[in-house]
């Protein structure tokens, strides 16, 4: 109802902040918080860790907005901000990975049969995902996830596109014997 | 039950297509980290001298600001709040519709300060830094049911009305 | 149904040029909210207070709308606690009391040895549980003062207790404390502390 307001571009946006209106700047952590949030969770594997990251990534990027030569091209510029940081954490979060947080007495627990079905799946999904590689795991939430392009992953990643498919292809390999294991459990 | 493993994967990507629930208060996080001028001093004063400043401060208020009791009729608190590095602070709250604009505050050699007449009630508000950062009030109770993500704080004015 | 109440939203939020400062989805529903409490008694600036701060904090609308919601149950909550003749300051006080883990008999009891206006007592309650009080010896400390301390009495007791835990002082045994310390007349004649209330479930 009503008129919808036009949200303004990001390059609009990039282009108010670099003229003092932090502000803006609001307006595009609103933007991409839960699309980059949800690849830095599923990344790290740790909720806490994956905030932090990506608290992290949008301040580095606010600092080094000078640095973003393509205004129009903010949100991928960012996610390469939050690709790299996300290896650092995962380094550490690796040592102390907090996982596998439904235990049995929360499927127990459940009233619904679907809901500890959910339950399962998503914990099922979860350990796969944290048994790939981590340049595996990278490259498939990236593309089968964040449904980037070979061409702006490797961008992103540094690495070329032929690697990458590789990859990509070994990572869904691995889920498919993971699950297949966990079928057997 | 034979999957074909393509399946497999699929229901995979599409679990982890769902939304992921990240914390509202970190979009607030990340201004309040970028507000910070990289050559401000840090955000947490040392207390020895909040304290020295508030005693002196004591002497100058013309009432305890948090608490007025046996109260009819408006009465003038005056709210203060220590920010040498700010350009510009605001007091919001449940008195002045949360609007910044309406009670900006004054400065003299870092401490800000305003007065606003209160009726008897009990009021959340915090003070707007450089128009970005919400800051509780230290030297007043908080108001802990928060949902916005934000450090509010209380005022409490007694005495009969409404 | 839907239409009337479309018609009444638009009447109110043509009335109250604060609503502007809201979206228009949420602006609706607020409003919807907002006139649904008045109809049934309860004081509707705590609920514009509260979407106003949503919005200057740019919280989206869905929360703004939650935040209005549970206030307004809690209102209604202190409301029975409290009856119909108290006043929308010593509601809100209420709420922050309830939140802060008073029990509506808490609530209850405090209206029955203490002369409104209530607001000042509550507001310590809550002011306590704040500083780390647990909510019980707060709600039995403020109970035990009630019947007698002036609510500048009260405030000077916070005050004193505050100070206490600041230097140190267990938040627990801080209110036994100052009680027996500054106020052993009021504490053997006013109704004891009584035995401590099991926490309300609140939605």
């Amino acid at each position: 109802m009503g008129i919808d307001k036009v949200e303004p571009s990001d390059a609009e946006l990039v282009r108010r902040v670099r003229t003092g209106d932090i502000g803006a700047y609001g307006a595009l952590v609103s933007r991409y918080r839960d699309r980059l949030g949800r690849y830095a969770v599923h990344m790290i594997g740790d909720h806490e860790d994956a905030e932090e990251a990506l608290q992290d990534s949008f301040v580095r990027a606010y600092r080094s907005l000078a640095r973003c030569y393509d205004p129009a091209r903010f949100g991928a510029w960012l996610y390469g901000i939050l690709v790299n940081r996300c290896r650092t954490t995962g380094a550490r979060a690796a040592r102390r990975r907090r996982m596998f947080v439904h235990d049995a007495d929360a499927l127990n627990g459940a009233t619904h049969a679907d809901q500890a079905d959910r339950v399962e799946w998503t914990d099922t999904v979860d350990r796969a995902l944290a048994r790939l590689a981590p340049e595996y795991r990278e490259a498939f939430l990236l593309k089968h996830v964040e449904d980037l392009e070979y061409v702006q992953i490797a961008e992103l990643t540094g690495a070329g596109i032929s690697a990458l498919k590789m990859r990509v292809k070994r990572a869904r390999e691995q889920l498919q014997q993971y699950l297949r294991e966990a079928e057997h459990v | 039950m034979f999957e074909r493993e393509d399946d497999v994967v699929e229901r995979v990507i599409q679990q982890l297509r769902r939304p992921v629930t990240i914390d509202p208060g970190l979009d607030a996080r990340v201004m309040r980290e970028i507000a910070d001028a990289p050559r401000a001093k840090p955000r947490v004063w040392p207390l020895w001298s909040l304290l020295a400043t508030a005693a002196v401060l004591g002497t100058l208020l013309i009432t305890h600001p948090w608490t007025r009791a046996d109260q009819s009729g408006p009465a003038a608190f005056q709210f203060v709040f220590v920010a040498p590095q700010a350009a510009s602070v605001s007091l919001v709250g449940d008195f002045n519709d949360w609007d910044p604009n309406r009670s900006p505050m004054q400065t003299a050699q870092g401490v800000w300060a305003t007065v606003v007449n209160l009726t008897p009630g009990r009021y959340r508000y915090a003070f707007l830094v450089n128009g970005v950062e919400w800051r509780a009030d230290p030297g007043a109770p908080s108001a802990k049911d928060d949902e916005f993500g934000t450090p509010s704080s209380v005022v409490t004015v007694g005495g009969s009305g409404s | 149904m839907i239409i009337v109440a479309l018609v009444l939203a638009a009447q109110v939020a043509v009335q109250d040029p604060r609503f502007e400062r809201l979206d228009p989805d949420t602006r609706l529903a607020v409003v919807a909210m907002i006139d649904s409490a008045r109809g049934d008694g309860l004081p509707v600036e705590p609920l514009i207070q509260r979407a106003l701060e949503g919005a200057t904090k740019g919280a989206a609308g869905a929360r703004i709308v939650a935040a209005v919601r549970r206030l307004t149950v809690d209102l209604g909550t202190a409301r029975t606690a409290l009856g119909t003749n108290a006043s929308g300051p010593e509601l809100e006080a209420g709420v922050a009391a309830l939140r802060a883990g008073a029990t509506p008999q808490i609530l209850t009891r405090l209206r029955t040895v203490r002369r409104p206006p209530l607001t000042m007592a509550l507001s310590v309650v809550a002011d306590l549980v704040a500083s780390g009080v647990p909510a019980d010896s707060a709600a039995a400390a403020v109970l035990a003062l009630a019947p007698k301390a002036r609510d500048a009495d009260l405030v000077e007791f916070r005050r004193a207790v505050e100070r206490d835990i600041a230097l140190g002082a267990p938040p627990g045994a801080a209110t036994s404390v100052r009680l027996n310390a500054g106020a052993s007349d009021v504490y053997s004649q006013g109704a004891g502390p009584g035995a401590p209330q099991p926490r309300a479930h609140r939605p």
